[in-house]
C-alpha cells in the first residue's frame, strides 16, 4: 500500500503570483491511475456517505485504477452533473477525503483531483453520457444558474421536463462565474460544463432578473413549478466607520470586477477597471477572503488577511489557505478592525483591536473578545471586506408570498417547498452561504421534490 | 446575434448625442425613474444609463462624450448592434398627483430624466409641471422643444447668459421657491448643485428628490459599489434608488465615491484615443 499521494504538480509560486492561470496542473492519465490504485476499496466505504450528492467514490476510483475512464465519467455523472467544477472547489477534507480510511495511516486518496481529472478528460475527448429523455409537457422555471440551479435543471431535464433557467447576469454560472477566480476555477471549464445544460435542452435566459425585469407573477403564471436558487449574492459590510471611503470594497465587488468583468485584463482587453493599493487588508478567513487576497496579491499588493479568530476556526478550505500563504498572503489572526480612516476621501489606515478567544458560542467555535487596551493602527490603502454574504433582497422584496427565515433566506419545508405550492427553493438563497457541493445536493433534492409534485398532480 | 440594433443616432450638441436602440423587452417595461445597463461589446463595462423615452420597442438615451466607452460609442453607426441592453433596473417613481412639481437638470446630466418624469407627471390631473434646464452656452441647448411640450412652465438657463436666463437652474429655483408654493422638487446633474438644491428646499420646507448616478458593476444589488448613506443608513443606488430623498443624502460622500476610478478611466481613455489615431 502506498501511503503517500501522487504529488500534484502546481504552477511554481514565483510564476503564479503574476498570472491568473490555474494553480494545480491536474493529473496526467498515468498519475491518475497511480493515485486511484492506492484506494483500498473498503468493504464499507465511508467516503460516499460524506458526499452531499452521494458520489459513488469507491466505484469511480476503481474504474480509474482500471483505466476505464469513460465508465468513471458515467459513474460520476449519475450523481454530480459538474465533476470538473466540484473536483476543484469542494472542501474534500471535510467530506470524502476527511473520512478516507487511508488517511489514518497516510494521506487520503486525492478524490477531488481524480474527479476533476475525469471531468476534464471527458470534455477533452468529447465524451457524452448516453441520454434517453422521455419528454413531458410540464414546464419548470429555475431562477438562478449557480450550482443548485445547474443540478436541479439537469435532473429535471433528465426526467423530461421543459426547463427554463433565468439568470440576472450576462454570463451563466452564478458564483462559479463571478465569485471563484480563474486560478482556482478556469472560466473555460465553467463554460464547458454549462454547455452540457444546453446540450440537454435546458433553455438559459440571460439578463433576466426575476422581480425586476420579469415579474415573479409572470413566472408563476407560465410555469407548472419553480425552483428559486437566487444565491446569497448581497455583500455584508462590517458597519464600521469609514466604509464610504474610496478604496473600500466588498469582496463581492472586488471579485465581480476581477472574475466576471476581467479587470486584470484592463485596459488592453477588457474595459472594467479596478484600483488596488500597495498594502491591502482583506477582512475574513473564508474561501471568499482567500480568493480576494490571492487576487489582490496578483495585482501586486502586499496582502494581509485579518481574522478575529485563529487558523483553527478559519472556514476556508485547507488547499486555499495553504495556497494563499505559499503565495505570500500574510495571515494575521486574532485582530479585528474597528475603524477605517481616510485622507482626501481615500483609505489611509485601519484601526484594529487584538482579540482573545473566550467560551464557545452557538456555532461551537470559541468566541473572539476584544482585548482591552490593545488598540493599534496600521497603514493600508485598500480594504476588502469578506465577512459573508446574504440572500439578495432584490428578489425577496419583490416576490410576494415567500416567507423569509431568521437568516434572511427563504423559508422552506423538508422537501424544500416554500409556502407557495409548486415553488421550491435551495442553495444559498435558503441558507445564506454554504458550499458549491451543498448547493448541488439541494438542487438535486429539489428536483426530486418537483418531480414528485408534478407527477402527483397528474 | 444581438437584438440591440441602433436605429437612430444624432448629435445634440458638440458633446452630447442621442442614441435610439431596439430593446423591446426593456422598452415594454421601463417606467420613469428606471434605468438600463448597457454593454457595448462582450468585454465592455456594464454601464448604467438613463432613458429619455421608451416606446415602440425602442429606447432613447442621451450620452456625453466623456470616458472611453462613450467615445467608443461614437464608432457605432445606425444599423450596428450593442452586445446587451439590460433592464429595466432600479425603482420606478410613482406617477401620481403631486401638485406643483419642479424638475431640474444641468450641464452634467439629467435631461433624459427631466423629460421622462415630466412627460409622465404632466399627464396627471392636478399636476403643474415646471421644467428647468441648464447648459453652458446657447449652442449646447437641446430638448427645449420637447420639454416645453411636456411641461406647464419651462425655463432654460445658460451659464454665460447667451440664451435664456443667465446662471444655473438653482437661480431660477431660488426665485420659484421664494415666490410660489412648490410641492416637490426633483433634480439630477452636478452633485454640488444638487446639494444646494437640497439646502434650498430644506429652508423652504419643500420636499426634494435627487437622482444619483453612482458607479455600478452588476446593478442588481450584488457588489455594493453604489452604496450611499441615507440618514446614515447604507442604501444601494441600484436596487434602493436611483431616486433618494435629497434632504437625507450625504452629497460629499456621493461626490467622493464618483471619483474612485478616475485614474484608470483616464488611462483607458488615453489608450483608446491613441489606438484610434494609430
Amino acid at each position: 500500500m502506498e501511503k503517500n499521494r501522487v504529488p500534484m504538480r502546481e504552477q511554481p509560486v514565483e510564476d503564479r503570483i503574476h498570472n491568473f492561470d490555474e494553480v494545480p496542473l491536474g493529473f496526467s492519465a498515468e498519475e491518475a491511475v497511480a493515485e486511484a490504485k492506492r484506494c483500498l476499496q473498503c468493504a464499507n466505504p465511508p467516503c460516499m456517505g460524506h458526499c452531499p450528492v452521494l458520489v459513488d467514490v469507491k466505484k469511480f476510483v476503481k474504474e480509474i485504477a482500471e483505466h476505464r475512464f469513460k465508465d468513471a465519467y458515467e459513474t460520476l455523472k449519475t450523481s454530480n452533473p459538474i465533476p470538473s467544477i466540484a473536483g476543484r472547489v469542494c472542501p474534500q477534507e471535510n467530506q470524502c477525503e476527511g473520512v478516507c480510511t487511508l488517511g489514518r495511516v497516510g494521506e487520503p486518496i486525492n478524490i477531488g483531483k481524480l474527479e476533476s481529472f475525469i471531468g476534464d478528460w471527458a470534455m477533452d475527448n468529447d465524451i457524452e453520457e448516453p441520454l434517453d429523455i422521455v419528454e413531458r409537457p410540464e414546464k419548470v422555471a429555475v431562477i438562478g444558474s449557480g450550482p443548485s440551479g445547474i443540478s436541479c435543471s439537469v435532473d429535471l431535464r433528465k426526467h423530461g421536463y421543459q426547463v427554463t433557467v433565468y439568470e440576472a447576469l450576462h454570463k451563466p454560472g452564478g458564483v462559479l462565474q463571478y465569485g471563484i477566480p480563474e486560478f482556482r476555477l478556469p472560466k473555460q471549464i465553467v463554460d464547458r460544463e454549462l454547455g452540457y445544460l444546453e446540450k440537454l435542452g435546458v433553455a438559459i435566459n440571460l439578463n433576466r432578473i426575476v422581480g425586476l425585469n420579469v415579474s415573479f407573477e409572470e413566472i408563476l403564471d407560465e410555469f407548472d413549478a419553480v425552483f428559486v436558487c437566487t444565491g446569497a449574492g448581497a455583500p455584508r459590510f462590517m458597519r464600521i466607520p469609514g466604509e464610504e471611503l474610496n478604496g473600500v470594497y466588498s469582496a463581492n465587488e472586488f471579485l465581480i470586477r476581477t472574475n466576471l468583468m476581467k479587470a486584470y485584463m484592463f485596459p488592453e482587453e477588457y474595459d472594467t477597471p479596478i484600483v488596488v493599493g500597495r498594502r491591502v487588508a482583506v477582512i475574513g478567513a473564508g474561501n471568499v477572503a482567500m480568493d480576494a487576497a490571492r487576487c489582490a496579491l496578483r495585482y501586486g499588493a502586499e496582502t494581509h488577511l485579518l481574522y478575529r479568530r485563529t487558523r483553527t476556526e478559519a472556514p476556508a478550505r485547507a488547499e486555499e489557505f495553504e495556497h494563499a500563504v505559499q503565495e505570500g498572503v500574510i495571515f494575521r489572526e486574532l485582530v479585528n478592525p474597528t475603524k477605517i480612516r481616510g485622507r482626501d476621501g481615500w483609505v489611509e489606515s485601519l484601526d484594529m483591536v487584538r482579540m482573545v478567544l473566550g467560551e464557545p458560542d452557538i456555532s461551537g467555535r470559541r468566541r473572539p473578545i476584544p482585548f482591552k487596551g490593545s488598540e493599534f493602527r496600521e497603514k493600508f490603502d485598500t480594504i476588502i471586506e469578506a465577512i459573508g454574504t446574504t440572500p439578495n433582497r432584490l428578489f425577496l422584496e419583490r416576490a410576494e408570498g415567500l416567507e423569509v427565515n431568521k437568516w434572511g433566506g427563504i423559508q422552506v419545508d423538508e422537501n424544500l417547498q416554500t409556502r407557495i405550492p409548486g415553488v421550491f427553493a435551495g442553495g444559498d438563497s435558503i441558507s445564506g452561504g454554504a458550499t458549491v457541493i451543498q448547493a448541488l445536493g439541494e438542487g438535486r433534492t429539489a428536483a426530486q421534490s418537483i418531480h414528485r409534485y408534478l407527477s402527483g398532480k397528474n | 446575434m444581438s437584438n440591440f440594433r441602433i436605429t437612430e443616432k444624432s448629435d445634440l450638441n458638440s458633446q452630447d448625442y442621442l442614441i435610439e436602440v431596439e430593446a423591446p423587452h426593456v422598452a415594454e417595461r421601463l417606467r420613469p425613474g428606471q434605468f438600463v445597463v448597457l454593454m457595448t461589446h462582450e468585454k465592455g463595462e456594464r454601464i448604467p444609463m438613463s432613458v429619455q423615452k421608451a416606446e415602440d420597442g425602442r429606447i432613447t438615451m442621451f450620452i456625453k462624450r466623456l470616458g472611453k466607452t462613450s467615445l467608443e460609442l461614437d464608432d457605432y453607426k445606425v444599423g450596428d448592434s450593442f452586445y446587451q441592453v439590460i433592464g429595466p433596473m432600479g425603482n420606478a417613481f410613482p406617477i401620481q398627483r403631486y401638485g406643483k412639481v419642479v424638475w431640474c437638470s444641468d450641464l452634467v446630466c439629467g435631461h433624459a430624466e427631466n423629460y421622462a418624469y415630466c412627460e409622465a407627471l404632466h399627464k396627471i390631473e392636478g399636476n403643474h409641471v415646471i421644467s428647468i434646464q441648464t447648459f453652458p452656452t446657447k449652442d449646447d441647448v437641446y430638448s427645449e422643444k420637447e420639454l416645453r411640450s411636456v411641461s406647464d412652465e419651462y425655463y432654460v438657463t445658460t451659464i454665460d447668459g447667451s440664451y435664456g436666463a443667465k446662471g444655473h437652474y438653482i437661480d431660477v429655483l431660488r426665485n420659484l421657491l421664494r415666490e410660489r408654493e412648490i410641492d416637490i422638487v426633483l433634480g439630477c446633474g452636478d452633485i454640488k448643485m444638487l446639494k444646494e438644491m437640497a439646502d434650498l428646499t430644506r429652508q423652504h420646507g419643500v420636499q426634494a428628490r435627487s437622482v444619483l448616478r453612482q458607479i455600478m458593476v452588476d446593478a442588481t444589488g450584488m457588489c455594493g459599489a453604489c452604496r450611499v448613506f441615507i440618514d446614515g443608513v447604507m442604501k444601494l443606488t441600484c436596487i434602493d434608488g436611483p431616486l433618494f430623498d435629497a434632504h437625507k443624502v450625504n452629497f460629499d460622500e456621493v461626490i467622493n465615491r464618483l471619483g474612485m476610478f478616475k485614474k484608470p478611466e483616464g488611462v483607458a481613455k488615453e489608450a483608446y484615443l491613441q489606438g484610434r489615431e494609430g
